[in-house]
């Protein structure tokens, strides 16, 4: 409880800071993941013509998502690092450092959420009934975020190499999460492969609902529970076993 | 004088690796069999020259370290460090490190807005509380960390004897409100290798040496094996 207070009252309080530093400040957060998307755009959507009339709309639902898992995974696995200074001078759990970059990151992505649902809407995607699973869909992407990104902050200050092996491991599962292209016209065998990749789920259930007007696939959304639910745990048993160990590697 | 025990090692250890190579590396212990208490109300030094492992200690009396080797038993809530360094962040304001390390050290958020503005006098920042804290001086960074430290009064205040930071007139101010605290019922652990403040104001005194603990009890006592040892080095 006390310690839930430390990791709201930080995330505000480095989402000011953040704000208060640059010169148009928060504006920064609808800028760059407009900057960011924009880039993707003019590779795959004008300059590689790609995908036809509808693929902007189509990138936009995979990129956004996207942007929240792999950078949130990026910052947050250098966690335990980061607060070095922090933890050397006092006692925290550890299991707080990655969660509060978690947040922070989930702060933005709720900030830009709604520019894309305009955008979608002016667009001619009317919002619908469907668009009421869109809170389910946030809730599980947070839970696999925080997952996958606790694990590897417990794991990265006692095997440094693996910061290389994330930072990599990111770049190839963008392409391999369906963010560019449908992987419903891979072969079947691919698909099946490419299917056990959480967020490639998660992309999809979000095109389903934003896109084509459908629920999510049920099926689809307890597998991605099951798999952050399994992942937390580990993070968790990782972070508490060696809670009061971490401050000796760094 | 002293009451009941706050705070016990049982013959505790810790050790570091230090790698050698990918598998191997070799474990070596910062401090080992170290036994003593902490009683309430007390103020007890701790001596020992560089490197016997003082520091090692302090990070397993504020907890930051978990013994991998014999226990510790905490009869009270809270051991802090009294420092100048809380482990504040640069690109926060000090009113908001205030805020963060006042909680870390075991006050309710509500708790430390009700201190702040004793905080904030205290550490004579005036408007500057409100500026990133990378924009302070050495004696200002000092300041804020007293000044938060004091006003989180945990159960055991820990010393680590440098205090000689900031102006010298805050340096009056800080050795006399922590001589305030020593003389009041607070319990005081002061590291340290100066012998003549141990004399002056400690009740006890555990001698460290090579992570070890070498003799405790009586100052006098103490101070005088210490002596006997520090001639023969």
């Amino acid at each position: 409880m006390k310690y839930l207070d430390i990791i709201l009252f930080k995330t505000w309080a480095d989402l000011r800071a953040e704000a208060s530093r640059a010169y148009i400040g928060f504006l920064w957060w609808f800028l760059e993941p407009i900057l960011y998307m924009g880039a993707f755009y003019l590779l795959f959507g004008l300059g590689l013509r790609m995908g036809g009339d509808g693929f902007v709309y189509f990138l936009l639902c995979g990129l956004i998502p996207w942007k929240w898992f792999s950078s949130t995974i990026a910052n947050g696995s250098r966690a335990i690092e980061a607060g070095a200074g922090m933890i050397q001078q006092v006692y925290l759990p550890k299991i707080v450092l990655p969660t509060i970059i978690v947040a922070i990151n989930s702060v933005k992505f709720l900030m830009i959420l709604p520019i894309l649902l305009l955008f979608l809407w002016f667009s001619g995607y009317v919002a619908n009934q469907v668009w009421l699973a869109l809170p389910l869909l946030f809730v599980l992407q947070f839970l696999l975020v925080w997952s996958l990104t606790s694990f590897c902050a417990a794991l990265v200050p006692y095997v440094q190499d693996l910061r290389y092996v994330i930072e990599n491991g990111l770049l190839m599962l963008m392409f391999l999460s369906g963010v560019f292209f449908d992987l419903d016209k891979l072969s079947p065998l691919m698909k099946s492969v490419l299917y056990l990749n959480p967020m490639a789920l998660l992309i999809e259930n979000y095109r389903e609902v934003l896109l084509e007007g459908h629920w999510p696939n049920t099926s689809e959304l307890i597998y991605v529970f099951a798999f952050s639910l399994m992942f937390g745990l580990m993070a968790t048993w990782c972070l508490t076993r060696f809670d009061r160990r971490y401050p000796k590697v760094l | 004088m002293t009451g009941r025990t706050l705070l016990e090692l049982d013959n505790v250890g810790i050790r570091y690796r230090k790698k050698i190579s990918l598998f191997s590396g070799e474990w070596h212990w910062a401090i080992r069999n170290m036994t003593f208490d902490i009683r309430a109300g007390e103020t007890l030094g701790v001596i020992g020259h560089n490197g016997a492992g003082k520091s090692t200690l302090l990070k397993v009396l504020t907890g930051i370290l978990a013994p991998d080797e014999g226990q510790v038993v905490r009869h009270c809530d809270s051991a802090s460090l009294l420092t100048v360094n809380l482990g504040f962040m640069p690109h926060l304001s000090g009113r908001d490190n205030a805020i963060l390390s006042g909680m870390l050290m075991g006050l309710s958020r509500q708790d430390v807005k009700e201190k702040l503005d004793g905080i904030i006098e205290f550490s004579e920042l005036g408007d500057s509380i409100d500026e990133p804290f990378r924009t302070y001086s050495s004696g200002m960074k000092a300041r804020l960390g007293f000044g938060v430290a004091f006003a989180a009064d945990p159960d055991i205040i820990l010393v680590d004897e440098v205090l000689g930071v900031g102006d010298r007139d805050f340096r009056i101010k800080s050795t006399a409100a922590m001589k305030e605290k020593i003389n009041s019922d607070k319990t005081v652990v002061l590291v340290s290798h100066n012998e003549t403040m141990v004399r002056e104001i400690c009740d006890r005194l555990v001698w460290i040496e090579n992570g070890t603990t070498m003799a405790q009890g009586d100052v006098e006592d103490v101070l005088g094996q210490y002596a006997e040892a520090s001639g023969k080095r």
